[in-house]
């Protein structure tokens, strides 16, 4: 198999949006409205996506808002972070830049991820985490709450903790990677 | 073995979502909280959740000995976690993705960090606030300092969900309702 063989879906699975988004039908989300796809975002099947915990208060809440060119892998779940500020309890928005891969069975709560940020399979995104531009977060790596991640750097382990740099060259690594994986990403041929 | 009976006895005032796995005998109180995707599973003997719980999003919550099941009030199940003791007391904290041991039995106040593996191969009490955290599951033990603040968070974590998650899901009801 090479880089830029097709990965075929079933076309019933998934739903497929004007601005090119696919959500898988076995997907989880809670609270649609509240809940921004930038376009060519993936969603796939066993993902858990709550855009019901929103924010209290009059209006319309953004509460999850992803960028372009997403993936978010099979049985992620993707969830708001929590806290008090000034004796009020409540759940604050989570935004997601552009080129963003999550891995399968990642769990994240963070407040803000960047653009081009790849986090492995089976990973913990703690609370209120703040991941910058290009940042990458290997497979199995739990990052506590509160935790914040500069600009192109790999981190790994439980707890999640810096392992070296990576190159300037990763921004258009990332980009290429993640429009490559959105076209290979197609509905099975009905003529097979 | 026999076919596992189901009967589930939830509480009124109880949010459990519609999108929830329930087997067996299980008895929920009033003012838990159970996440969509969640899974309780009385194999064994029934499982009785107490007051004030939450149990997230792709929790398991597993009886497979023959006693009953009792969790006590105010405890947090974080997502993903996997929980099989068969004593839980109250204001506990199982953090996402970790998975506590039938062989276990927690005491009050105790916090099991994120992907922690708590497996011990005898049974074993865990003391009031002991804490497990790390890579290798390490033990400690917490002061308690912040205790009021950490059980005002719950309390107020718990009212938010009441008045939110029956705004975007449907609810499930007991079999005398």
């Amino acid at each position: 198999m090479t880089m830029d063989s097709p990965i075929y879906y079933a076309k019933s699975e998934f739903i497929e949006t004007d601005t090119g988004n696919k959500v898988s039908r076995r997907a989880v989300i809670a609270g649609p409205q509240n809940i921004i796809l930038g376009g060519k975002t993936i969603i796939s099947h066993g993902a858990i996506i709550r855009g019901d915990l929103r924010r209290t208060g009059p209006g319309h809440a953004v509460v999850i808002s992803l960028g372009r060119y997403c993936l978010i892998g099979e049985g992620c779940v993707m969830r708001p972070p929590y806290k008090t500020y000034r004796g009020a309890f409540n759940y604050y928005p989570m935004k997601i830049g552009d080129h963003v891969h999550i891995g399968a069975g990642s769990v994240v709560e963070a407040a803000t991820i960047g653009n081009h940020v790849e986090i492995g399979k089976n990973c913990v995104i703690g609370k209120f985490t703040i991941i910058k531009d290009c940042a990458k977060i290997a497979d199995d790596t739990i990052i506590p709450s509160n935790t914040v991640i500069p600009a192109l750097s790999i981190f790994s382990g439980s707890p999640g903790r810096f392992v070296e740099d990576l190159p300037e060259s990763t921004q258009e690594m990332v980009e290429a990677h993640t429009k490559q994986y959105y076209t290979r990403f197609q509905s099975q041929p009905t003529d097979r | 073995m026999a076919p596992i009976r189901d009967k589930f006895t939830i509480h009124s005032k109880a949010i459990v979502c519609q999108d929830v796995e329930l087997k067996g005998d299980i008895t929920i109180g009033s003012g838990t909280i159970v996440h969509p995707k969640a899974t309780i599973f009385a194999i064994g003997g029934p499982i009785v959740i107490g007051t004030g719980c939450i149990v997230e999003e792709s929790v398991i919550i597993v009886n497979r000995r023959k006693e009953v099941m009792r969790i006590g009030d105010d405890n947090l199940f974080e997502i993903g976690c996997r929980v099989e003791c068969p004593s839980i007391g109250n204001s506990n904290t199982i953090s996402t993705r970790s998975r506590v041991h039938h062989t276990v039995r927690m005491s009050s106040h105790c916090v099991v960090g994120a992907g922690c593996l708590v497996v011990p191969t005898e049974d074993e009490i865990l003391d009031d606030y002991t804490v497990i955290y790390g890579p290798d599951a390490q033990r400690r033990t917490w002061s308690g300092r912040g205790k009021v603040q950490e059980a005002d968070l719950r309390r107020k974590h718990v009212e938010y969900l009441k008045e939110m998650l029956p705004k975007f899901n449907r609810l499930r009801r007991g079999d005398g309702q």
